[in-house]
């Protein structure tokens, strides 16, 4: 499997779109006045074309009333402009990294293409580079004008988030993962998202895939991927449709693309370093921070314009391993929860039966199907949400205690 | 499910005023008298922003747009679920200029006149809610050419709220039957639309004048509209709006007709997403077509379903229904669990009756493997998702279901009350000689 990706603006004539051969499929990104509003992706033979009018079908049902509530939003800006911000914060942007040189220097380029034209006063790009075993870190970074280089000696992606955090200069601080490169449109949407919204604890943002190239790439797109839709969205303490929110806090968008309040983070006392590990527990320190931002009263805003592309898992084993952790890292974070906020017990141990009766059901239905991707993905998620639960919280919490005693 | 009361708050979009602060509340939004949708919050997440409510104005606007512009695609016909199939194309969207102005259009008041409806009330043994209710239609812009009140209790005890009305008709139906009542009502209406509502309900000072307007401006036979809650302030009503969907959640117009019923034929035609007894009008002619309410249905006899049973006919003969949520009503859902379970039982039991009263009228298969088959599998669902994810007091309401359905099902073999079915016919009749 492999689909070609396209993006293509609707206020131009449509085109057909060609295949070369081997490619079996199309991630299509859709424009409106540069504007992102959609992406599909469609099964199509095997170096065919995307004809006119199958585009056609596509973005009338897809695409044109989505067009419809961007002109809306336009018309309803002009008619009643807000009482916006005057002014927008300082940002610093921080990326962490660990012996990835060639993805850095592919982030960082794009990051050099939306930073003349940003509408912030002050921005500034820190790397840290999270213990890289050699110097390429160091001299990807070196290629780039206005970087700052920090290094931590503690590995552990948290420990780098929260050097970050206190390195940085910023009122609010994006982090980016650095196997993302951002759209072209990103510090534009993160600055409308700033204006409209003072005040608030932080913003996710959509997340397209980079490439979609295996089939694994394409199955996890399928799966839903990082993705959370091309519409804002508000989240607070709590919500009317769902009464476990917000203990399931991964529906706000994924730590490759966040941005929150700094002072905020620091006075929460900043990322949960026994999340986020790395191996042996890569995952929950996003849920965890996106969790207590909202239970410290602050709302975060979900905003399509602040967009990234990431670069999915390659082969088939690595996305199991993926959803495993993702089993994983939703148990530890739910543990510590359940130990640190009394308040939301009941929540808690609701989650971790609704989780287990969401997973078993997506096995039958895979089961059912004889989908055997599915089931192994499945399989991978519920076992790891189940050794996740078997006191994972506590082993990490003895490795971070090791790696802190042996760079003091 | 929450245990704290809400509040129903009305907010127009078009001067973006937040509304008034409070506890959690069932914000209803408006674009002047145009209704666009609903949204319940809890206390955390009001009050609503600007940004939020221009992000909800503007795709509320945009499901109008779509549902009521020629030139976007509108009319809308219902599919499946009696959700909306959108026509709109790219071309159309991109074209597409000064939206605002066009919502304002939809949005401008009815003037049309309703000198030539008969408003239809039945009422059983509710003085303080029908009072309510009249005082609404006596309110309204453009006035009814009568009003009709059928008093349905043994003892005509709604004679004396009638009296402080000097425009109603008052007519007395001591048999028990809200069918029955109905068709009293018909008869005795002298005017070519006839509208119904009922004595829990409080209708919007323009319903009148949005039905007229709904009528002159479409073919169709019959209308439908918008049953909004009026108070949420107990569970069971909370419950009934927010669990069991209300009266209906739709703000756009549509259309159900012939390939509604075709497309929901094979699992009995889904004619109960059309709308509610509370909230329905008709040209004359329907009855003199299709026939009068089956007597042998609604509350006080099998239950409820007697005004999709009379859809149903409706559209198996090649009319059609436009569902035109300008016209609005207000509802007081039953405020008490025991009523509340009641009233769900009497649905269900209804709804099999009515089941089994169109499988004979037409002989559509799907009508019975809805009865045997699908209600069963609903149940089965609705109570595997209600013991692992609530809410509180689903489990409850299904028991309610479930009853109903067994109560229902004996209709199947009741052959002598399937036997009546020619009673419909009869009242038909009957219009045609008053008609005339």
């Amino acid at each position: 499997m492999n689909y070609k990706l396209a993006d293509i603006e609707l206020t131009e004539p449509l085109a057909p779109i060609e295949l070369s051969a081997g490619q079996n499929g199309l991630g299509l990104i859709a424009r409106w006045q540069g504007r992102l509003i959609g992406f599909e992706m469609v099964e199509l033979s095997d170096g065919s074309v995307m004809t006119i009018e199958r585009l056609k079908t596509l973005a009338d049902e897809r695409f044109a009333g989505r067009i419809l509530v961007a002109k809306l939003q336009e018309e309803l800006r002009q008619r009643q402009p807000m009482g916006e911000a005057a002014a927008l914060p300082s940002l610093s942007i921080a990326i962490c990294t660990k012996d990835r040189a060639q993805r850095l220097s592919r982030l960082l380029g794009s990051l050099d293409r939306v930073r003349a034209e940003s509408a912030f006063q002050f921005v500034e790009i820190l790397v840290v580079d999270n213990a890289s075993v050699d110097t390429a870190t160091r001299d990807a970074v070196a290629g780039f004008r206005d970087v700052r280089y920090v290094f931590e000696t503690k590995a552990g992606l948290d420990f780098a988030r929260n050097a970050a955090l206190h390195a940085a200069r910023g009122d609010i601080i994006a982090y980016l993962d650095d196997d993302v490169v951002v759209d072209r449109n990103w510090l534009t949407g993160l600055a409308k998202a700033c204006l409209e919204n003072p005040n608030v604890g932080g913003f996710t943002g959509l997340v397209l895939p980079y490439r979609l190239d295996t089939e694994a790439q394409i199955l996890f797109e399928r799966r839903g991927g990082f993705g959370r839709g091309f519409a804002r969205r508000e989240f607070h303490n709590a919500r009317f449709d769902n009464p476990l929110h917000p203990v399931g806090s991964g529906v706000l968008g994924a730590g490759c693309n966040m941005a929150f309040d700094r002072a905020l983070l620091i006075k929460l006392g900043g990322f949960d370093e026994a999340l986020d590990t790395g191996a042996p527990l890569p995952g929950g320190g996003d849920l965890d921070i996106f969790y207590r931002v909202l239970r410290s009263g602050r709302p975060m805003i979900y905003e399509p314009e602040y967009a990234v592309y990431h670069e999915h898992r390659e082969t088939i084993p690595q996305l199991r391993r993926q959803y495993w952790t993702w089993g994983l890292g939703m148990m530890a974070f739910l543990v510590k929860s359940y130990r640190t906020d009394d308040e939301m017990r009941a929540r808690h141990r609701a989650m971790v039966r609704w989780w287990f009766f969401d997973q078993l059901k997506a096995l039958a239905r895979a089961a059912s199907r004889f989908r055997g991707h599915e089931l192994r993905f499945g399989i991978a998620e519920l076992w790891g949400g189940i050794y996740g639960l078997a006191g994972e919280y506590d082993r990490s919490r003895a490795r971070i205690q090791a790696i802190r005693e042996r760079n003091p | 499910m929450t245990t704290e009361r809400f509040d129903v708050r009305h907010i127009d979009l078009a001067t973006a005023d937040t509304g008034t602060h409070g506890g959690p509340a069932l914000s209803v939004f408006w674009w002047k008298d145009l209704p666009l949708g609903t949204r319940a919050s809890l206390q955390d997440e009001l009050p609503y922003g600007i940004p939020q409510l221009r992000q909800l104005a503007a795709e509320y606007a945009a499901a109008q747009l779509e549902a009521r512009s020629i030139g976007l695609g509108a009319p809308l016909r219902a599919t499946y679920e009696g959700w909306p199939k959108p026509a709109l194309s790219l071309e159309g969207s991109l074209e597409a200029e000064n939206l605002i102005e066009s919502l304002e259009e939809f949005a401008t008041t009815s003037s049309a006149s309703a000198h030539d409806m008969s408003v239809v009330i039945c009422t059983r043994d509710r003085g303080p809610a029908l009072a309510d209710c009249l005082h609404s239609v006596a309110a309204q812009r453009s006035a009814p050419g009568e009003v009709i009140v059928v008093d349905n209790s043994r003892d005509g005890n709604a004679k004396g709220v009638c009296g402080q009305f000097s425009s109603v008709r008052y007519i007395h139906e001591p048999q028990a039957g809200l069918s029955r009542a109905r068709n009293a009502g018909i008869r005795a209406s002298r005017l070519n639309m006839i509208a119904f509502t009922d004595d829990d309900v409080e209708v919007h000072p323009g319903w009148t004048a949005e039905i007229a307007r709904a009528f002159a401006d479409r073919d169709v036979e019959a209308i439908t509209g918008l049953v909004l809650p009026a108070r949420l302030e107990t569970a069971a009503q909370r419950c009934f709006q927010f669990t069991m969907g209300g009266f209906g959640t739709t703000f756009v117009p549509l259309i159900f007709d012939r390939r509604f019923f075709e497309e929901t034929k094979p699992s009995g035609a889904h004619v109960w997403k059309i709308g509610a007894g509370a909230n329905m009008a008709f040209q004359r002619s329907v009855f003199e077509r299709v026939g009068m309410f089956d007597e042998r249905l609604g509350a006080g006899a099998a239950g409820c379903s007697e005004d999709s049973e009379l859809w149903y006919r409706l559209l198996a003969t090649g009319g059609a229904c436009l569902y035109e949520p300008r016209a609005v009503v207000f509802h007081h859902h039953r405020s008490d669990w025991p009523g509340l379970k009641r009233q769900i039982r009497a649905y269900m039991k209804g709804h099999v009756a009515a089941l089994v009263a169109q499988y004979d009228n037409f002989g559509d298969r799907g009508n019975i493997v809805r009865i045997g088959k699908q209600l069963p599998v609903y149940f089965l669902k609705t109570f595997v998702k209600a013991l692992f994810e609530g809410p509180p007091g689903r489990l409850g309401i299904l028991a309610s279901e479930v009853q109903g359905w067994l109560a229902g099902l004996p209709f199947l073999l009741r052959f002598g009350w399937r036997k009546q079915r020619i009673a419909t016919h009869v009242a038909a009749v009957d219009a045609k000689g008053i008609a005339k």
